[in-house]
């Protein structure tokens, strides 16, 4: 473990020290490091048994049929092979790429526009803070059951259109009913928490570019657009990133608002709720198929893998801004429009 | 604690599990190791709070018989018991497994003690026939011990029956509505008779389940073999595609807030469920109570949930064990048991027994005891395959989405027999 640590270890000790120097030439030799290296072990043995033996454990359940307890049985590649084949599994991939982009979008520009707000002056504007990151840190289970009446056919969603004059909406018992549900309450969770990160990142803008902007006669829309967007890209990218994390691995909101005593967790009604980590859920842990479950462990990694390098890829454009990212044709407008 | 003391605990106790994964196990992995009592793992409601205070301080009439029991969240305890069994460490002594579960541990059969084996024949004739043979595996060891029943009956209202012209005291609706087509018959008399248009029940998928129940296949057999696109299957989709069809279906998933509604309204005339749902249906229409009656179910009673008790191999004193096994599923004690937790009685003789037969009011004055005792007596024996969640899930699904989506049922049968079909070939029933 020493020698995997040393190089890490060691630099931060000696940072503006030559490269050389941190070797054992010193005084004391490598049992110099050790009581450095002793402190912040926990972390590695704990990550050794918790984190990677568990990631290397699955790899190898994902080749194995195994029911939990009894013997494993080597399969080589089939479990991949019938998830390749399993129309559920694919539904389940549709449905949470469906509600992803369903809350996601909104979801970050709610969470700017809000943080744009946080920005200008407000009173009391701590208070909101605090308001914003509440529904982050509360249960999702009781939030879920609270959002399941709300959306009730006789519940308050369905009162409030019948007030404007609309018909009720089948909100836990149509298609896009229970996929818009779902993604209304992933954006109540998350959109303080993003709007926080923005509000950071909106901060470390230098007072002047806003100075500049007011004395240039820019109004908020413009301001927020040609000046406060383009800076902001390195924390727009982490937004965007870490909510298509969340949003792949999607699972208490559907599995407690559809969970009922005969049907079990399937996601509802056409199973427009089951989402990949819900059927991961559902194979492994309630029907004891672990090696099932694994080999869908490392499929949804392959998938957020990819979805995380085309989000960079678009979110963060390249340094010259030849490539059309999202960042890149906002700058590129706001340069043309400038003129 | 000092912090070095804490990082070595914490430690150690990480290369321990480590240890255990690998298989250096032994039958030292019980949870109760180092300590004088034997431990339990159950999920909150499904023991006598009383009867476990008293084991923990000593189990009446077995000297130095201590049983500590550790409340596990309902959901939670299948898989926990699961993954210390599969670490062979900290495995409790004894546990309770749900009804629905203890087939899928049939794989896994020498996990558990063989209870035969510690002398349980010599208390069978105390316990439900039906209920006893279940806890056997397909091998014929016997791995579980009867707990709690769930013997099902006919719910309805007296009040709508009556404004329907139909017969309405217990007595008679037994003998009106024999079986399920009479069922859906009086159903159509309620929505086309009484004022506020009842429907017969919240949805199709409870009636779907009770006919599954009634039957003693249910969707893998002994062999292994699927067979749930035969016909006790689909004589149980048919009646429950009727229904619907009839428009007799409230189109409600129950236990929701729209459940709740529709019955504290009167807006459902029937449920056809087990004993344990009384609770429930008192907490959701308390404003119902005494209106509502139990009868006979049609075509004649099943068993609908209930649990078990097991002795896991790693218990440290399988005799202590099974001696307190005995002692808390008594039939004094199953008696008590219902009358603290509504826990009904596995053993008979409680049924007789005069703290049985007090009249509920929420049941205007009816003795549920009458209907439920000749239930539970009554059920069929049902082979459970470990198997049988993965096979019945895209059918109940697969009903949902007739009943909600209008999905057309054929296709939805269609879809149901080969997902099933497919799901089971990837864990070996053919």
């Amino acid at each position: 473990m020493a020698t995997v640590l040393d190089p890490a270890g060691a630099p931060a000790a000696n940072e503006k020290q030559p490269a050389g120097r941190t070797r054992s030439t010193t005084p004391g030799g490598r049992r110099r490091h050790f009581p450095p290296l002793l402190a912040i072990s926990p972390f590695y043995v704990l990550f050794a048994v918790f984190g990677a033996f568990p990631i290397v454990f699955s790899v190898y359940l994902s080749f194995q049929d195994w029911d939990g307890i009894g013997d494993m049985r080597y399969v080589g590649l089939k479990q991949y092979g019938w998830l390749l084949q399993d129309s559920v599994f694919w539904h389940a991939v549709l449905n949470t790429f469906e509600i992803w982009f369903l809350s996601t979008v909104p979801m970050l520009f709610l969470a700017l526009v809000l943080a744009f707000l946080l920005h200008s002056q407000v009173r009391f504007a701590g208070a909101y803070r605090v308001a914003y990151f509440i529904p982050n840190v509360t249960s999702m289970v009781a939030m879920t059951v609270v959002f399941g009446s709300v959306f009730a056919q006789a519940g308050l969603a369905n009162s409030a259109l019948r007030v404007i004059g609309l018909d009720g909406v089948g909100w836990l018992s149509s298609e896009w009913g229970i996929k818009s549900s779902v993604s209304i309450m992933i954006i109540w969770r998350w959109v303080g928490y993003n709007a926080l990160i923005f509000l950071a990142g909106l901060q470390a803008i230098p007072t002047e570019h806003f100075e500049a902007a007011r004395v240039d006669g820019a109004n908020s829309r413009q301001t927020l657009f040609r000046v406060v967007l383009p800076q902001l890209r390195p924390v727009v990218l982490f937004a965007a990133v870490t909510s298509t994390i969340n949003g792949l691995q999607i699972f208490t909101e559907s599995q407690v608002l559809f969970q009922s005593t005969d049907v079990g967790t399937t996601g509802g009604p056409g199973q427009e709720g089951m989402t990949i980590v819900l059927y991961l859920w559902q194979k492994a842990f309630k029907e004891h198929q672990f090696g099932y479950g694994a080999a869908m462990g490392w499929v949804l990694f392959a998938i957020i893998a990819v979805f995380t390098i085309v989000n960079w890829r678009l979110v963060a454009g390249s340094d010259d801004d030849r490539r059309p990212g999202i960042a890149g044709l906002l700058r590129r407008r706001g340069a043309r429009d400038g003129r | 604690m000092s912090r070095r003391r804490f990082l070595g605990a914490s430690l150690g106790g990480a290369g321990a599990g480590l240890l255990g994964l690998t298989g250096c196990g032994s039958a030292e992995g019980s949870a109760s190791a180092g300590t004088d009592h034997l431990g339990l793992w159950y999920w909150k409601g499904s023991l006598s709070d009383k009867l476990l205070a008293t084991a923990r301080r000593g189990v009446p009439g077995v000297p130095g018989l201590k049983v500590r029991g550790s409340q596990i969240p309902d959901g939670d305890i299948d898989s926990k018991v699961r993954t210390s069994l599969a670490a062979r460490a900290y495995v409790p002594d004894v546990t309770v497994v749900n009804n629905d579960n203890l087939a899928t541990f049939f794989p896994d059969e020498n996990e558990f003690l063989d209870l035969r084996e510690l002398g349980a024949e010599s208390v069978r004739n105390q316990y439900l026939e039906w209920k006893w043979k279940a806890c056997f595996t397909p091998t014929g060891r016997m791995i579980g011990f009867p707990l709690d029943a769930g013997p099902t009956a006919l719910y309805y209202r007296r009040d709508l029956f009556r404004e329907a012209g139909l017969a309405h005291e217990p007595a008679d609706v037994a003998e009106e509505i024999p079986t399920w087509e009479k069922f859906i018959a009086a159903g159509r008399t309620l929505r086309a008779k009484v004022s506020g248009k009842p429907y017969l029940v919240s949805n199709i998928g409870n009636v779907f389940q009770q006919v599954l129940l009634q039957s003693p296949r249910q969707f893998v057999d002994a062999d292994n073999r699927f067979i749930g696109d035969q016909g006790h299957v689909r004589r149980a989709w048919d009646l429950s595609v009727d229904i619907l069809r009839q428009g007799l279906s409230a189109r409600i998933t129950d236990g929701t807030p729209d459940f709740n509604a529709a019955m504290s309204g009167g807006r459902i005339a029937t449920m056809t469920t087990a004993v344990w749902a009384i609770n429930g249906l008192k907490d959701t229409a308390p404003k119902t109570a005494g209106s509502w009656r139990l009868t006979t179910m049609p075509d004649g009673p099943a068993n609908y949930g209930g649990s078990y008790m097991t002795l896991t191999r790693y218990c440290r004193d399988p005799e202590a064990g099974f001696a307190f096994l005995k002692w808390l599923l008594s039939p004094a004690n199953q008696l008590a048991s219902y009358q603290e937790m509504a826990l009904f009685p596995t053993t008979p003789a409680a049924y007789t027994d005069p703290a049985m037969h007090e009249p509920d009011p929420f049941f205007g004055g009816q003795q549920p005891i009458d209907v439920f005792g000749p239930a539970a007596q009554k059920a069929p024996v049902v082979y459970f395959s470990p198997y049988e969640e993965s096979a019945n899930t895209p059918f109940f699904q697969e009903l949902t989405n007739v009943e909600m989506l209008g999905k057309n049922p054929g296709r939805a049968w269609r879809d149901a027999v080969h997902t099933a079909e497919t799901t089971l070939s990837r864990v070996g029933v053919s």
